[in-house]
């Protein structure tokens, strides 16, 4: 016999953020609604490649809408931005890696839209992204040493 | 033997005195000088090189509103075919080794207009860490258009007074006098 | 056969903006081809931390400079949505206006760069004779042809000059009369069709996967329009049609951006019908609070989204921008593998690349 679906099932943006926090309830923190069509969440960076692959399988984010690096004094975060076209929802998922081992897990695999996103942080914050197809400096030339936007860079 | 290679060395040879270094090439140059240069001047032929913003507005320069090619500018697609290179826009670290092999590949004589903020001194990017601060730090420039984005009817200027450098500097096509 | 790697670019009468193509060919056709940008990298994403917020605007407008009014008004949402600041409603009118026209620009130029291309120069010529007609009246509301620096946190600068909108309301008159005269002369050109039809498929799967949006996304058949699904300014009182195709190929790109072109003289339409008197600008606060703010748009090339991070002070913590066409662009190679060289100018000429935004 169908079950009829939970009325809590019915905004989109509950039911995400029921789902990751159900699926990773280790590693998912501070779900939050902040306006009507965006949530936020904070993610493991242990967990990452599972919650992607759950995201666009399960809950239809078919969009990589941006992948950004942010550096602080004591972490990297990287930023991922992910949009959903049936159910109009932005999400923004939130890594952090400590500061002497920049590295993430690469969903180039998961999303093809983000294999240049991630070739850029590499390439301009020195992020690690691991099983990328081809982690290469995309926008400095080749030979370049350094990477110009961390703090410590006086360009 | 006779080898073809050593008669074209041979007659290399000949023309190099008789027209480059003698009296027959002096008088020939001051028969067909004026001409020459008349030619020149009213044929500029920049290269279809477009880098930034400016790129726009050397397009619209042949548009039909400002009309380029009435004082005879045509772009070419080849540097081996051009005499002017426009550069309009700033030029990254990445791009300036391209650059200079495009200006080498120009043949003489040729000239270099530096159009916009970008190209003389790094415009609104000043002090960014990957673009050189002006082009004239490594290709030498005849004409700066100032302006950001420079409209065309400076270019257009800029080609006029580029035809009046050309005017000034009378040089013979086979002594270079 | 030989194969071998042709390098087409960076400068090559293709290119607009300087980029680098490798394409590997055997014989004529196509095997792999491996894009490459970075010729016009300026680190702004490295300047915006050092200057104030407002001093930030010019710099955005000379991200993509063939549609500068979309990035300006970008970052100013962005900043808006840190700051919390509520933009008076003459100002969003104003905006959407400005918008709308610099869309029928881009389209124009575009149109412009791809006829010559494809060898038609009649097109050259006679769509950069009509772009003027907007850029004119770009000069009169801003006093600059290409990068405006017109929209301010907070509003716009300055309130629009007299007889805007009756010149406005001829301008679409006659941008409309010649868009007739265009569906003429491409859609009948036998040469034109055979040139961009079946050329450069690309599935719908294909295009959802890779990130691509904008009319290549809209052209393989996904109705989706950032104005329409998730509205933003004025746009929810405003009555348009996110236009589609189902064609997948250049042609189908190229109907997309035609059709936009209607609605875009139908959106000024009421734009200048329903805009209120009022004021076009509130005073912004110098520092901004500690925060995150986002912003999304529909670029005339397709999604532009903006990330800034504040820290309590004037300046930006960080910025970061998304381009559209650097997405696409990497998107290439699914496009172009198993067609002959000479569709590559077909191919990328419809993808409309603009290489300021993509380098940044």
């Amino acid at each position: 016999m169908e079950r009829a679906p939970s009325r809590i099932d019915q905004d989109p943006a509950d039911r995400v953020l029921r789902a990751l926090a159900e699926g990773f309830p280790k590693s998912v923190s501070n779900g939050a609604k902040v306006r009507d069509g965006f949530i936020r969440a904070r993610v493991d960076r242990g967990d990452l490649y599972e919650a992607c692959t759950m995201l666009r399988d399960r809950q239809g984010f078919e969009h990589t809408s941006m992948i950004s690096a942010v550096e602080y004094d004591n972490r990297f975060e990287v930023v991922y931005h992910l949009y959903s076209y049936q159910a109009r929802l932005l999400l923004e998922l939130i890594t952090t890696t400590p500061k002497d081992d920049p590295s993430v897990d690469s969903v180039a695999l998961v999303w093809g839209g983000a294999n240049w996103h991630e070739r850029e942080a590499f390439d301009l914050m020195g992020i690690v992204f691991k099983n990328h197809p081809k982690l290469e400096r995309i926008l400095l030339p080749k030979d370049t040493m350094y990477h110009p936007l961390r703090k410590d860079f006086k360009g | 033997m006779f080898k073809s290679r050593d008669f074209l060395k041979w007659s290399d040879g000949i023309m190099e005195t008789v027209l480059r270094k003698s009296v027959v090439g002096d008088s020939i140059d001051l028969l067909t000088r004026d001409f020459f240069n008349w030619a020149t001047r009213n044929s500029i032929y920049p290269l279809h090189f477009g880098i930034m913003c400016c790129a726009l507005e050397m397009a619209v320069a042949s548009a039909p509103r400002f009309d380029a090619q009435r004082f005879g500018v045509i772009y070419r697609s080849t540097p081996r075919q051009c005499d002017v290179l426009l550069v309009n826009g700033p030029v990254s670290k990445k791009l300036k080794p391209a650059l200079r092999r495009l200006y080498d590949q120009m043949p003489e004589p040729k000239w270099v207009i530096a159009m916009g903020e970008c190209a003389i001194s790094g415009g609104p990017f000043w002090g960014s860490y990957s673009i050189v601060q002006g082009v004239d730090q490594f290709i030498p420039v005849d004409i700066y258009i100032p302006g950001c984005p420079a409209r065309p009817e400076a270019l257009i200027d800029g080609i006029l007074k580029l035809q009046k450098v050309i005017k000034e500097n009378k040089k013979g096509l086979l002594t270079g006098r | 056969m030989a194969e071998m790697w042709i390098n087409m670019g960076p400068q090559h009468p293709m290119t607009h903006g300087l980029w680098n193509l490798k394409v590997k060919v055997d014989g004529e056709t196509i095997m792999d081809a491996v894009p490459e940008v970075g010729y016009l990298h300026r680190g702004i994403e490295k300047i915006c931390e050092d200057r104030t917020y407002t001093q930030i605007i010019p710099i955005t407008d000379r991200l993509c400079y063939g549609s500068s009014f979309t990035w300006s008004h970008l970052y100013c949402m962005t900043v808006e949505d840190l700051m919390g600041l509520e933009v008076p409603e003459r100002a969003e009118y104003i905006r959407v206006v400005g918008i709308e026209m610099q869309r029928i620009a881009s389209h124009l130029m575009w149109l412009a760069a791809f006829a010559a291309d494809l060898g038609m120069m009649a097109g050259f010529i006679y769509t950069m004779r009509d772009r003027e007609v907007f850029i004119d009246l770009f000069q009169a509301m801003s006093g600059s042809r290409i990068t405006y620096n017109f929209p301010r946190i907070g509003g716009v600068a300055h309130d629009l000059p007299a007889n805007f909108e009756r010149d406005a309301l001829r301008a679409c008159d006659y941008t409309e009369m010649r868009l007739r005269e265009y569906e003429d002369i491409f859609d009948d050109s036998k040469i034109f069709r055979l040139r961009t039809e079946g050329v450069g498929l690309l599935k719908k799967e294909d295009a959802l996967n890779l990130g691509v949006t904008g009319p290549p996304l809209r052209g393989s058949g996904v109705r989706y329009d950032i104005r329409k699904d998730t509205p933003y300014s004025v746009y929810p009182e405003l009555d348009f049609e996110a236009k589609t195709h189902l064609g997948c190929d250049v042609f189908a790109r190229y109907r997309v951006r035609m059709e936009e072109m209607w609605e875009s003289c139908k959106i000024i339409r009421q734009a200048l019908k329903k805009m209120p008197k009022g004021k076009w600008r509130v005073v912004a606060p110098r520092v901004a609070p500690e925060g995150t703010g986002v912003a999304r748009v529909e670029d005339p090339r397709g999604e532009g989204m903006m990330y800034v991070i504040g820290n309590g002070t004037d300046k930006p913590y960080r910025l970061k921008i998304r381009s559209p066409i650097f997405v696409t662009v990497s998107a290439a190679p699914v496009m172009l593998i198993g067609y002959k060289l000479a569709d590559v100018v077909s191919v990328m000429g419809s993808l409309d690349m603009c290489i300021g935004e993509t380098d940044r």
